[in-house]
């Protein structure tokens, strides 16, 4: 069966669907036992969504007609999949064994994958020991990443949600993540670091990117007046590099042994796995990092093994494919129901809508479906009171991924399983609210402005409890989901070319704003252009 | 009277030598019965007067040897053990309590707050038995006489007939005394606790002194006797060095700290506890600044590693940090001490980055810094001109301002004290 006719068959088939209600839906008792699965640490419900068992053949039949399979085999084999690049992505060599082998272009990646991990043991050893100094010859206590978008949203993430993973015989660290350009973020964090005893991590693929940059410069500075010590000195011993561009790094005046490498076929939004997850290591320990590392790899398993039918990734990415293309749903909520996890949605806006917000194929022509949908999300139980509204009562149709651990605080006070057993609660009752709409209830009010219509679809991910391996496959699992749908769409996930323009455009305007050229640009940019300027005169600037 | 003593601290073997020289029959309660009498650790060996009256009040007969067993045939017990033996003392005690008709524990134990209590517990309330406790306020090198004449005595008992028997026991000791304190053995052991707490912030408070001072350009030696002739102030416990260590006084201070932390959420001592931890390694951030942040395979000789002169323990000593540090720094590392090298070696053992010396001069050849950790007396007065003669750079870090600044300064070394100019 070729793409047309597997998308012709399910256009078809929401035409049935389409008109039912998941109240209706959701009345059938094996519903549950049909539409979700367990994997490792993970269980997922889709049966909350609107479809039925028989939607999923035919949504596998679309990704055999797209070659799913292949494709995915072209990605773990190491195939150029990124194609305007021409490079493969290879963020699952970064959490495959020692043992393995991977060849890429006839070399072998994983002995460089593994050196790259022992460098990061031995650093986090001696910070953790104790023993990596400052200029006072004090112990670095402060570590302060810098970075943006992939070297800041992953690693900030991870540290948040495992912190109570830190092996308790190590040196207390202080963390700190700063992204932004601004300096706003970075100013404040320096007012509460001892300069003797800070790290700075510059976490930067090309090293060349200018919020970075213009951060690490700041800091630079920072270093230079407390410690009055030559450059050469303080970079040796408060400033480590993470990159893909050593010869950059080290004409920023980072030494060679003060650097981590991961290769080119990393993507930005997918480098948490590499030298990039320096921070989660520091967090919580080689040992911690390494099983993240494995419940992704399992994760890897199975999305690779595992036929479409009992393939979470794939059944996730398919049956979101459903929604967007053959329901009309544009906007995706992602809500954890759990604090630990109150930096996932900012994570996965990044890796969702870097990744498939795209309109052209890999041939270079435009996409017949739509793709990626807005995406975004909060904390759950802090979402309910604040766009939940929209959620139960607005005009949008939204899909949301409910995100909890089923168990929490195994070892604390009976007062806090008491608040995750009412967290827990809430998210049961908000799916269920969601898709059933006020037919819940007995006797549903009377006035239109208290009605719930419902039938708002959801996926339910639940984790057996939060650990380094539960957490790994979890990432693991939408990284995954987004290669499927960009299969399914014919796009490329792994470039982002649509974030490279405004980066020229900026280049000038800076020169604009500092008044090195006039610059001919339209005309509501020389309004505001000429606005500030005003504003800085009147200061006398 | 008849007294059997249970410990192997200073405050044990004083308490011996003192009673029995007043014509009490002492029993040093030992494995063996024919066990030598002598202190296992070469400070209480060194105590002014200790092993002379210790000899003579056995060759006297009024001090022997017992086991636990015999000990039971007195009805006065003297426990000066050491803090981590608590429950080894609850044992005894209540083997005691059983065996005995008339008991009186005397407790000059530093186990901290409630230890006493929990002790009386194991006594027969039926029986008269009773609990009286001694802070064990000893200084080395003078303990005999304090124990002698005391200027004051702590007594923590509220039991009449106890009182009345420790007081008769006492009696030779405090004809001339100025103070006797009585309360219960709960106050007497927070006092004890205060005590500690108030010396540790004293050795907080004049490093954090002597660091300041070497970055301001004032000598803390000056600064130190100009305290010190304040009368309210006084001389003890103001000298500036890298820090102490110890097994026992440095467990207090953690107990009491926990203590108020607990109780109140004070930092006050925490923060001096982990203050001291810092500056346990102010001699190596001396040396990692003047090799400009970079030790790979400098030869670095450590003069004294015991937490203190007169011992052989090494037990939370500042060495131990210092030389953690320089393994990791990648330096080579020769070690010096008169009493301690054993124990050093046990920790440390066969190490490619370590050599261990019985010559301390030896230990200087071709080095780039000899630290000074430990104020043996032995190195007090060294040959200077040796010293100098065998090290490449003659770097002197000075952890206990043993030296004079000026003095070394004149012969040539690079000197560097704890707040010296």
């Amino acid at each position: 069966m070729n793409k047309e006719q597997a998308w012709q068959q399910l256009a078809d088939h929401a035409r049935v669907i389409k008109p039912l209600h998941l109240r209706e839906l959701l009345a059938d008792p094996d519903r549950f036992q049909e539409l979700s699965l367990n994997q490792g640490p993970l269980l997922l419900d889709l049966s909350k969504q609107r479809i039925t068992p028989d939607t999923l053949p035919l949504l596998q039949q679309l990704a055999e007609s797209c070659h799913l399979q292949a494709r995915i085999e072209a990605l773990f084999k190491g195939e150029p999949v990124n194609t305007s690049e021409q490079r493969p992505a290879l963020h699952t060599a970064l959490r495959a064994p020692a043992t393995e082998q991977l060849l890429v272009e006839g070399e072998d990646i994983i002995p460089s994958i593994q050196l790259t991990l022992s460098k990061m043991e031995h650093l986090v050893r001696q910070i953790h020991s104790g023993q990596w100094r400052g200029f006072s010859g004090e112990p670095i206590d402060t570590i302060v990443n810098v970075g943006v978008g992939g070297s800041d949203l992953g690693p900030m993430m991870a540290c948040k949600a495992l912190d109570e993973y830190q092996p308790t015989t190590a040196q207390r660290l202080n963390f700190f993540f700063v992204s932004s350009m601004d300096g706003s973020q970075l100013s404040e964090v320096l007012t509460q670091c001892n300069p003797a005893t800070t790290l700075f991590i510059l976490a930067s693929k090309s090293f060349t990117t200018i919020d970075t940059l213009a951060n690490a410069i700041t800091a630079r500075q920072w270093l230079q007046e407390a410690s009055q010590i030559t450059a050469k000195e303080f970079m040796r011993l408060h400033f480590i590099a993470v990159t893909a561009c050593a010869g950059k790094a080290l004409e920023w005046g980072i030494p060679n042994e003060n650097q981590l490498h991961f290769a080119e076929w990393v993507g930005g939004r997918y480098s948490l796995w590499s030298a990039i997850g320096l921070p989660v290591a520091l967090k919580i320990g080689m040992q911690g990092f390494r099983r993240m590392l494995s419940g992704a790899h399992e994760m890897d398993l199975h999305f690779r093994h595992a036929p479409f039918m009992r393939n979470l990734p794939a059944l996730l990415g398919l049956v979101e494919v459903w929604n967007i293309n053959l329901l009309g749903i544009h906007a995706h909520a992602i809500l954890p129901y759990d604090g630990r996890l109150s930096h996932l949605p900012s994570y996965l806006e990044q890796l969702e809508m870097e990744s498939n917000g795209k309109s052209v194929t890999q041939t270079g022509d435009p996409v017949q479906h739509r793709t990626c949908p807005i995406l975004w999300g909060e904390v759950g139980p802090n979402a309910q009171h604040a766009f939940y509204q929209l959620l139960h009562q607005g005009t949008e149709a939204v899909m949301c991924d409910f995100i909890a651990p089923a168990r929490r605080y195994d070892d604390q006070r009976s007062s806090l399983k008491q608040q995750h057993r009412l967290s827990l609660a809430n998210c049961l009752a908000q799916s269920r609210t969601l898709a059933l709409g006020d037919a819940v209830l007995p006797q549903p009010a009377a006035e239109a402005h208290r009605r719930y219509k419902g039938n708002q679809p959801s996926s339910t991910l639940l984790l057996d409890e939060l650990t380094p391996e539960s957490f790994g496959a979890l990432i693991a699992l939408y990284e995954h989901k987004v290669y499927c749908q960009a299969v399914i769409w014919n796009i490329n996930p792994f470039d982002q070319w649509g974030v490279e323009l405004g980066k020229v455009m900026a280049t000038e305007l800076l020169d604009a704003l500092e008044q090195r050229s006039p610059g001919q640009f339209d005309v509501a940019t020389e309004g505001l252009l000429d606005t500030i300027r005003q504003y800085n005169r009147e200061k006398g600037l | 009277m008849k007294i059997a003593i249970w410990g192997d601290e200073l405050a044990a073997w004083v308490a011996a030598a003192c009673l029995a020289r007043q014509g009490n029959q002492v029993m040093m309660v030992r494995e063996a019965a024919d066990d030598h009498l002598i202190p296992d650790e070469s400070s209480i060996r060194h105590e002014p007067g200790l092993m002379q009256t210790l000899q003579q009040q056995q060759t006297s007969g009024n001090l022997l040897a017992v086991t636990a067993a015999q000990a039971q045939s007195t009805g006065i017990h003297w426990l000066a053990m050491s803090p981590g033996s608590l429950d080894m003392a609850e044992r005894q005690v209540t083997q005691l309590a059983q065996h005995s008709q008339q008991l009186l524990i005397i407790n000059q134990s530093n186990f901290g707050l409630g230890a006493s209590d929990r002790l009386s517990e194991r006594l027969d309330p039926s029986r008269p038995q009773a609990l009286a406790y001694i802070p064990d306020t000893l200084q080395q090198g003078t303990a005999l006489v304090q124990f002698s004449s005391p200027a004051s005595l702590i007594i923590g008992c509220e039991d009449q007939q106890a009182l009345l028997t420790l007081r008769t026991l006492l009696k030779p000791f405090t004809e001339q005394i100025k103070q006797m304190l009585y309360m219960t053995a709960r106050e007497a052991e927070f006092t004890k606790f205060a005590i500690n707490g108030m010396l540790a912030l004293r050795l907080g408070f004049i490093n954090e002194l002597a660091n300041l001072a070497d970055q301001v350009d004032v000598d803390i030696e000056l600064v130190r006797q100009g305290m010190g002739s304040d009368d309210r102030i006084g001389q003890h416990y103001l000298n500036p060095g890298c820090g102490f260590g110890g097994q026992h006084f440095t467990q207090y201070i953690e107990s009491l700290a926990a203590l108020m932390s607990d109780k109140r959420r004070s930092t006050l001592l925490e923060t001096v506890l982990s203050e001291n931890e810092k500056q346990k390694e102010l001699p190596f951030r001396k040396l990692w600044q003047h090799y400009r942040f970079d030790l790979r395979q400098r030869i670095i000789t450590l003069w004294g590693v015991a937490f203190k002169p007169g011992i052989t323990s090494i037990d939370n000593a500042p060495a131990l940090r210092i030389i953690d540090a320089l393994l990791a720094q990648g330096a080579l590392i020769r070690l010096h001490d008169p009493e301690a090298l054993h124990e050093i070696k046990l920790r440390y053992g066969d190490h490619p980055q370590l050599t261990y010396y019985q010559d301390p001069y030896a230990a200087l050849d071709n080095s780039d810094a000899l630290l000074l950790i430990t104020e043996w007396s032995s190195y007090a007065s060294p040959d200077y001109q040796q010293i100098k003669d065998r090290m490449a750079t003659p770097l002197i870090i000075d952890g206990r301002n043993l030296w004079e600044p000026e003095y070394l300064r004149q012969q040539g070394f690079i000197y560097h004290g704890v707040g010296r100019r």
